[in-house]
C-alpha cells in the first residue's frame, strides 16, 4: 500500500507536459519541423543507411531526402508542368539504335554533404560494385544488364549492355524508388560494401541526418547549409522546413489523434472513417480532394488475380462469369466507404492515364460484346460511378460532386455490369450445373469451392473487398471464402491460391509505358505453379499475342508514340482475357495537417505525389511554406 | 548410498536440456517446410510490393545469390548441422530481412527494452495481484474483498488491445499527461543522465500501467482461488480453534501455502518474457521482442525467428529447472527423490 502512496504521489510530478508548437527535440523548433509518417513502422536495424546493402528502413526521409537518382517520373502532373523530371542527370537518356548503349549526362555542380563533388566516377562505382554483388540492392539486375560502365568524362557515363534493353534507364528512374548513387569517396575505402553501415550518411540530397532513434521509430534531419549544391535546391530554391522528421506514430487511431494535436503533419495513410474523423474535427487537415473520395490514387491497381492454372479458372468464360457476379458498386462500399476510384481495365485510373488510356479506350469499351447463348451481351456499364456516387450521398451523406466530369475523375470512368443471369449462362455453355440447392457444380460434378486470399489487418480495405466478393459469389452459388493470410505475396508468388486480392498491375503514372509491369507477363518468364513467379506474372497467363506485344515494345524507344497504341492493345487483349478482374486503384489517404506548414500537393494542385514514402515527395518540400505562428 | 538431491539436479538438467533440443529443433524445422516462408521469396516478393523495379531477367540470378548467402543450400538436415556448429560458437548468423546485421545485434537492442519493461511489470502484478487476491480470499465476506473482486472480474474480460488503447486516449490525448509512443523523447541519446532515465520512464509508464492492470487481474483471481480452498483445510481450521491470530494464519498458513502454484505461473512468466509483448509494442510504438518476432515471421527470416526463439525457449526452460530445485526450499514436503 505504501508503493502504491508513494508512485501515485510521484508520477505525477514526473509527468509529460505535452506543450504544442514549441519543441519536438531539444533546439528543434516545431515551426521549423516537417513530421512525416513512416509507414514502415519501427525499423529494426536503425543504424544501417547502407540502402543498397540492405539497409534499415526505405521510408526513413533516406530515399526521400538523403539520396537521389538519375532520373524521376512524376505520378501526377510534375513540379515542372511535366511528369519526366532530369535529377542527377541533366538530360534524358540516350541510346543508340540497337539498344545496346545508354548514355547519361550529368548535371554539373552538384555535391555531396561533406563537400566533395558528384561526379561519374560515382555512377560507374556504383554500377561496378552493384554488379559485383548480386546479393545488393539493384546489383543482379546490374550484373545481368551491364557489360561495360565507363566515364568518358567527369559528367558522362557510357553504358555498354550486355544485350539489348530500351528500358535499361528504369533501374535509375523513380517511380516510387530508383538506383540511388553511392558516394565512391566513402565506399572504396571500405572492405565489405554489404556489410557497411554508412552511418552516419552522407547525402546528396537536400538534408544530412541529424539523429535518430537507436530503437528505430524516429529520423530527424537538418536542411543542409549549401543546399544549393543540391538538385533539388539548385534547380527549385530553399527546402523550406529546416528540419524534417519520419517518425512511426503507430495503429491508425494514434495518426488521427496525432494530426489532431498537430504533432503529426504528414499522415501516409488512414482507413476512411479516419479521413472522416479528421475532415470533421480538425478545420486545418488537408487530403489530396478537398472532399469526397479525399484519397490519392497511386499507378497502382489492386485486381482479384485468378490463378489461370487452375482449373476451372483457365477458361475465359468462368473468369468472365465471376467478373459479372461481381457487383462493383456493393465493393466499393464496402472496402473504401465508396472511396475507390474503379477501373474495368488493366491499368490505374490515376494521373495522365485517364487521358492517355481511359478516354481512348471509352467507344471500344461500349462496343465490346461477349458471346452469350449466340447473342452478343455489351458488359461495360459507364453509369457505375454515377451510381457508386449516388450511393455515397443517400447511404453516407458525404459531400460528393455532381459534375460528370469530377466524378470519372475521382470514381472512376465505369465498370462491369452486375450480370449474374449472364454469368450463369457462360457457365452453363461449359457444362456447368447447379445442384438442387443452388450452388454451383463443376462439369465434373464436384462442388465449385473458391478461395480469395487477402493480407487481413495488414490492408484492411483490401481484406474488406475480398469479403465482399467472396460474399457475392457465394450468392451466385459458388462456395466462395476470403481468407487472411500474413504470407499473401509468397503464396501467390507461388501459385499456391484460387484468387487473392493483390496488385501485379504498376505503372509510372507519368509515363503511358506500361513495360515496367508488362515485360514479366512474357512467356519467357512464365513459370508453373509450383515454382515462384518471375516478377508479376502471378496469374500465370500465357499468350502469343501478348508476347507480341511485349516484342514490339521492347525493340521501341521509351518515348515512341507508337508505345501508347501498344498499350492499348494489351488493355484490349485483357479485357478480352480477363485473366484478372482489375478493381480499383490503390487510393492512399494520405492527410496533411496545414497547422504548421502550407502547400502540399492536391488534386488542384498536383506538382508531385503527397504519399510521403514515395521518393519523389522530395519536390514537396520547396513548395510548401511555413504558416506564421 | 546415491545422493538423491544431486541424482534430482541430474534429472532436471537433462530435462531441461532435451527440451531446449527439442523446441530448438521444431523451431528449425517448421518454417522451412512452408514455402511460403522461403526468406529468398519474401526478400524478392518485398521488394516487388513496396515498389522497387525487379528486372524479370535478373529475378533468378537473385534468387541463386540470395539462397547462397542466406545458407539455404543443401539439405534441411545439412542446414541444420550447420546451424548447430554456429549456435555452439555464440553465432546465431544474419538477420535475413536485416542482412547483413548479425541476429544478436537486433536482439540486443529489442531484448533490453522487454526486458526493462516486462521483468518490472510482471514482478509488479504478480506480487500486486497475488497479494490483493490472498486478502481477498481470505476475507472473502468483507465488503472491501467483494469491491475488489468485483473490480478484478470486470477488468479481467477486457482484451487487451482495448484496455491498452483506453488508457492511451485517457492518459496521452484526452488528458495529457503522458507521451503517446516510443520508449524516450526524440532527440536524445540513450546516456546514463537524469534527461533521459526520466524520459524512459515517462514513455514506459502508460504500457507499464496497461500491463500490471491487465496482468493483476489473473494474479489475484488465481490467488483468490488457491485461497478459498486452502482456508477449508484441516490445518487452517485448527489454527482458528486454537485461537491464533488471523494474521499469523493469513500469512503464515494460508499465503504461504497457496503462493507455491503462484511461484511456479511467475517462473513461467518471466521465461516468457522473451517472446515481448506484440499488442503492447505495436500500440505504444515500443521497442520490443514482439514485433521484432513477428516482422521476423512475416519477412521469413528463419535466422532471427530462431535467434529470439532460442532465448524464449531457454528462458522457460531454465525458469522451470529453476523452479524445480528450489521448489524444495519453498514447500518442505517436496523431497529431492
Amino acid at each position: 500500500m505504501l508503493f502504491i502512496l508513494v508512485v501515485s504521489l510521484v508520477i505525477p510530478t514526473l509527468s509529460f507536459a505535452q506543450e504544442k508548437g514549441l519543441e519536438v527535440a531539444p533546439g528543434i523548433p516545431r515551426s521549423e519541423t516537417l513530421i512525416l509518417e513512416n509507414p514502415e513502422g519501427r525499423i529494426a536495424n536503425p543504424g544501417k543507411f547502407n540502402l543498397w546493402g540492405g539497409g534499415g528502413g526505405w521510408s526513413t526521409g533516406l530515399q526521400q531526402i538523403a539520396f537521389d537518382a538519375l532520373w524521376y517520373i512524376d505520378p501526377d502532373a510534375g513540379i515542372e508542368g511535366k511528369t519526366w523530371l532530369n535529377s542527377l542527370a541533366a538530360e534524358p537518356p540516350v541510346y543508340n539504335k540497337s539498344f545496346t548503349k545508354m548514355t547519361a549526362k550529368l548535371r554539373k555542380g552538384i555535391y555531396w554533404s561533406d563537400g566533395v563533388e558528384f561526379t561519374a566516377d560515382d555512377v560507374v562505382y556504383t554500377v561496378k560494385t552493384l554488379a559485383a554483388h548480386p546479393e545488393m540492392s539493384w546489383g543482379a539486375a546490374m550484373k545481368v544488364n551491364v557489360k561495360n560502365v565507363s566515364a568518358p568524362d567527369k559528367y558522362t557515363v557510357v553504358f555498354e549492355l550486355s544485350q539489348p534493353n530500351s528500358r535499361f534507364h528504369a533501374l535509375f528512374t523513380v517511380r516510387w524508388c530508383a538506383c540511388y548513387i553511392m558516394p565512391k569517396h566513402i565506399f572504396e575505402k571500405q572492405k565489405d560494401p554489404v556489410a557497411f553501415d554508412f552511418n552516419p550518411p552522407v547525402s546528396l540530397g537536400s538534408y544530412v541526418l541529424k539523429s535518430y532513434d537507436t530503437a528505430g521509430n524516429w529520423f530527424l534531419w537538418e536542411r543542409r547549409q549549401d543546399w544549393q549544391r543540391t538538385t533539388l535546391g539548385m534547380l527549385y530554391g530553399m527546402p523550406a522546413p529546416k528540419y524534417v522528421l519520419y517518425i512511426a506514430p503507430g495503429p491508425p487511431e494514434k495518426r488521427v489523434m496525432a494530426q489532431m494535436n498537430h504533432e503529426l503533419d504528414v499522415i501516409h495513410d488512414i482507413a476512411p472513417e479516419g479521413v472522416v474523423t479528421l475532415m470533421k474535427k480538425n478545420p486545418t487537415s488537408k487530403a489530396w480532394f478537398d472532399d469526397f473520395p479525399w484519397a490519392h490514387p497511386d499507378p497502382t491497381l489492386p485486381a482479384v488475380v485468378l490463378n489461370n492454372e487452375k482449373y476451372p479458372l483457365n477458361m475465359k468464360e468462368v473468369r468472365w462469369a465471376l467478373t459479372l457476379a461481381i457487383d462493383i458498386v456493393d465493393v466499393s462500399m464496402a472496402s473504401y466507404n465508396g472511396a475507390a476510384t474503379i477501373s474495368a481495365i488493366q491499368v490505374p485510373p490515376t494521373g495522365h492515364y485517364l487521358e492517355w488510356y481511359f478516354d481512348p479506350i471509352q467507344p471500344w469499351l461500349e462496343k465490346f460484346s461477349l458471346k452469350v447463348g449466340g447473342k452478343p451481351f455489351y458488359p461495360y456499364d459507364s453509369s457505375i460511378p454515377f451510381k457508386i456516387a449516388e450511393k455515397v450521398k443517400k447511404d453516407l451523406g458525404y459531400n460528393v460532386p455532381s459534375d460528370p466530369k469530377e466524378v470519372k475523375a475521382r470514381l472512376g470512368y465505369g465498370w462491369w455490369k452486375y450480370a449474374p443471369d449472364v454469368a450463369e449462362k457462360l457457365l452453363l455453355s461449359k457444362g456447368f450445373k447447379r445442384d438442387k440447392n443452388g450452388k454451383w457444380l463443376l462439369p465434373d460434378g464436384k462442388p465449385w469451392k473458391i478461395t480469395i486470399l487477402c493480407e487481413g489487418e495488414a490492408r484492411p480495405v483490401m481484406t474488406r473487398a475480398a469479403t465482399m466478393i467472396a460474399e457475392q459469389w457465394r450468392r451466385f452459388g459458388i462456395d466462395a471464402q476470403a481468407e487472411p493470410i500474413d504470407l499473401l505475396w509468397t503464396r501467390t508468388s507461388y501459385g499456391d491460391y484460387d484468387a487473392s486480392m493483390i496488385w501485379n498491375v504498376e505503372t509510372w503514372g507519368g509515363h503511358p509505358d506500361l513495360f515496367w509491369f508488362l515485360e514479366s507477363w512474357h512467356s519467357q518468364y512464365y513459370r508453373p505453379s509450383g515454382q515462384a513467379t518471375v516478377s508479376k506474372n502471378f496469374m500465370r497467363f500465357k499468350s502469343k499475342k501478348l508476347d507480341t506485344i511485349i516484342d514490339q515494345l521492347r525493340r521501341r524507344d521509351f518515348n515512341d508514340p507508337k508505345c501508347l497504341d501498344l498499350g492499348l492493345e494489351f488493355v484490349k487483349l485483357s479485357v478480352e482475357e480477363m485473366p484478372t478482374i482489375p478493381i480499383m486503384s490503390y487510393n492512399v489517404f494520405t492527410v496533411c495537417d496545414e497547422y504548421y506548414w502550407t502547400g502540399f500537393p492536391t488534386a488542384k494542385n498536383p506538382y508531385t505525389d503527397p504519399v510521403p514514402n514515395w521518393a519523389n515527395t522530395k519536390y514537396m518540400f520547396v513548395k510548401i511554406k511555413p504558416v506564421k505562428r | 548410498m546415491k545422493n538423491p538431491f544431486i541424482g534430482y539436479i541430474l534429472q532436471r538438467i537433462l530435462q531441461c536440456i532435451v527440451v531446449i533440443l527439442i523446441g530448438t529443433t521444431v523451431t528449425f524445422v517448421i518454417p522451412r517446410l512452408v514455402p511460403a516462408t522461403n526468406p529468398v521469396e519474401t526478400a524478392i516478393a518485398r521488394a516487388q510490393m513496396i515498389g522497387q523495379y525487379t528486372d524479370p531477367k535478373a529475378v533468378d540470378e537473385m534468387r541463386r545469390v540470395l539462397t547462397k548467402l542466406y545458407g539455404l543450400e543443401g539439405t534441411v538436415f545439412q542446414q541444420y548441422v550447420r546451424y548447430w556448429g554456429s549456435l555452439l560458437r555464440g553465432d546465431f548468423g544474419p538477420s535475413f530481412s536485416s542482412f547483413p546485421t548479425p541476429v544478436m545485434t537486433l536482439i540486443r537492442v529489442s531484448l533490453s527494452w522487454t526486458a526493462g519493461l516486462l521483468l518490472v511489470t510482471t514482478i509488479l502484478s504478480w506480487i500486486i495481484g497475488t497479494f490483493l487476491g490472498g486478502l481477498a480470499g481470505y476475507f472473502g465476506e468483507k465488503p472491501w474483498a467483494r469491491t475488489l473482486e468485483i473490480i478484478a472480474n470486470t477488468i479481467r474480460p477486457i482484451p487487451y488491445y482495448i484496455m491498452a488503447l483506453l488508457m492511451l486516449i485517457l492518459f496521452s490525448y484526452v488528458i495529457p499527461l503522458f507521451p503517446r509512443g516510443g520508449a524516450f523523447a526524440i532527440g536524445l541519446t540513450p546516456t546514463f543522465s537524469w534527461q533521459f532515465i526520466r524520459s524512459v520512464i515517462i514513455h514506459a509508464f502508460l504500457p507499464a500501467l496497461s500491463l500490471i492492470v491487465v496482468g493483476i487481474g489473473g494474479w489475484f483471481q488465481n490467488m483468490r482461488i488457491l485461497v478459498s480452498n486452502v482456508i477449508r483445510e484441516d490445518y487452517v481450521v485448527y489454527a482458528e480453534t486454537l485461537n491464533i491470530s488471523s494474521r499469523d494464519i493469513l500469512y503464515k498458513y494460508v499465503m504461504r501455502n497457496a503462493f507455491l502454484p503462484q511461484l511456479t505461473g511467475l517462473a513461467l512468466q518471466l521465461g516468457m518474457i522473451f517472446s515481448g509483448a506484440l499488442i503492447t509494442e505495436a500500440v505504444f510504438n515500443y521497442p520490443g521482442l514482439g514485433f521484432l518476432a513477428y516482422t521476423a515471421i512475416l519477412r521469413g527470416d528463419y535466422s532471427l525467428i530462431m535467434g529470439i526463439t532460442f532465448f524464449s525457449i531457454v528462458a522457460i526452460a531454465v525458469g522451470a529447472l529453476i523452479i524445480d530445485l528450489l521448489y524444495p526450499l519453498f514447500d518442505p514436503r517436496v523431497r529431492y527423490t
